[in-house]
């Protein structure tokens, strides 16, 4: 096995607002050289470094949009985020719970803070991840893995150090608690200060860690804040990480689905010809109707 | 939405090499206006058309009670003016404002006599394009007076795929000329129709 290293560590660009309830830095796909083909099956990393939003009696959020040809991951580390779409699910994401949505062959959605987290206000932290699908899966039925916090499996460091909270793929054993089109891992790595903890990945995975609390270093030497990526290169398999205070890490890394990518706004499709369907399809009320 | 440069939109449309035409509309000026800002408003004598390069215009009105109608937008590769001021010098009816951060080249009539002048398919060009903007009127003008709310709105998506995600319903319902409410109830259906679950 030989090392994988870091590529580059990215800092968190200027944040800017989905709605008024999402205060995001994106990493993908407009970080640098981290476009949809560089981090495939990755296609859009939004971070919401915490942010406190202050109480409000509407709920802040985003309207009604459709989605179609990948999946929304929404992982929440501070705050809860209610949701509704076109086929009548819905729900609320809490703190810790991840909802893996598959949009596929198109759905309508909008999320909000939820109502009463949002008279209250607080500190608010996400992540939203765009995972693309390969061709054969884009016209599958849309579906929802709502995973609750306690029910997402745990691998537990050594002598309390910390744990590494499988929500895809596998570590060391432990099986993520989401299923996944294409092979993926997602990791949230809780680090003790000082803690170590290895990964393993194929080289060729596209791999990537963001800091969400604390600091760490990678491979001895790399040293990545709080709020930065680090991109891994696809020259190696394993690296360590240590987190230098006590840290929370979210770890993506995923074989890439090298297929061609046609992608606007909220469509990602193979071919111009696919999008612009997309597009019909929407403005026909193929996804549905759903109330703003 | 592809996002072409002038200089390749009129090169794509007249047997003309890009040389030619660059020392031309090289004396245009190209704008960055930020979302919200005006490049016209009521009252003002329009100097230019506005030629979309990238991000979204809309022109409109404000009637006397405050309320908005919106009479165009312009996304990418469009062209945008108000006629009356610009040919006519009479002193602008309407508002056009960025609705996005939109990259604009400022169009004005002495460029557009030298491209008529000095590129022989231009003139040609310019009055196909005149006419492709009447029949849009025309047929715009036709619709609000006869046609059920549902046609417009699938013959707006028709001509803007995109404008749907890019503006508020609201907007949207201003160009159509009908409630966000009568929208909705629009779309609801259409969405009855054609969505399976």
């Amino acid at each position: 096995m030989s090392k994988k290293n870091v590529e580059l560590v990215a800092s968190p660009r200027e944040p800017h607002f989905v709605g008024d309830g999402f205060r995001v830095h994106n990493f993908i796909p407009y970080g640098h050289r981290m476009d949809m083909q560089r981090m495939d099956p990755f296609i859009m990393l939004d971070y919401n470094s915490k942010f406190h939003f202050a109480p409000s009696e509407h709920p802040r959020g985003v309207g009604v949009h459709p989605h179609k040809g990948f999946e929304t991951v929404t992982i929440a580390y501070k705050g809860k985020v209610a949701h509704h779409d076109s086929s009548g699910g819905g729900g609320v994401i809490g703190e810790g719970d991840v909802q893996w949505m598959t949009a596929a062959s198109g759905i309508l959605h909008k999320e909000y803070h939820e109502e009463e987290w949002s008279k209250e206000g607080g500190d608010f932290q996400m992540v939203q991840l765009w995972v693309n699908l390969p061709a054969k899966d884009k016209k599958s039925d849309p579906k929802y893995q709502a995973i609750q916090y306690a029910d997402i499996h745990r691998f537990e460091l050594e002598d309390n150090k910390g744990t590494v909270e499988v929500i895809a793929g596998e570590y060391k054993g432990i099986k993520g608690s989401a299923s996944t089109f294409t092979p993926m891992h997602l990791f949230n790595a809780k680090l003790k200060k000082d803690a170590k903890a290895t990964f393993e990945f194929p080289a060729n995975y596209n791999t990537a860690l963001l800091v969400l609390e604390g600091s760490a270093v990678v491979n001895g030497t790399e040293k990545v804040p709080l709020d930065h990526l680090a991109l891994m290169a696809n020259d190696g398999e394993t690296f360590e990480i240590q987190a230098t205070e006590d840290a929370v890490i979210l770890i993506l890394s995923g074989e890439p689905i090298n297929e061609p990518i046609a992608a606007h706004g909220p469509f990602v499709m193979n071919t111009k010809e696919e999008l612009i369907e997309a597009f019909n399809d929407f403005n026909n009320g193929k996804f549905g109707y759903l109330e703003e | 939405m592809n996002s072409f440069s002038l200089i390749s939109f009129l090169n794509s449309n007249l047997n003309v090499g890009e040389n030619e035409l660059a020392s031309i509309i090289e004396n245009c000026e190209t704008k960055v206006f930020k979302k919200d800002q005006f490049l016209l408003r009521e009252g003002e004598k329009c100097r230019h058309t506005f030629y979309v390069e990238r991000g979204l215009l809309r022109q409109y009105s404000i009637d006397e009670k405050g309320k908005e109608h919106i009479l165009n937008f312009g996304p990418e590769n469009w062209f945008i003016t108000d006629r009356a001021s610009v040919f006519f010098d009479e002193s602008s009816d309407y508002f056009i404002q960025a609705v996005e951060d939109t990259k604009v080249v400022l169009i004005n009539e002495e460029t557009i006599g030298l491209l008529t002048q000095k590129i022989s398919s231009f003139a040609d060009f310019n009055t196909r394009l005149l006419h492709n903007h009447i029949r849009q009127l025309q047929k715009r003008v036709n619709q609000l007076l006869s046609v059920e709310a549902e046609e417009r709105y699938l013959d707006f998506v028709k001509m803007y795929p995109d404008i749907l995600l890019r503006v508020p319903q609201t907007m949207v319902a201003s160009y159509l000329g009908i409630t966000p409410e009568s929208l909705s109830r629009v779309r609801k259906g259409l969405a009855d129709s054609n969505f399976k679950k």
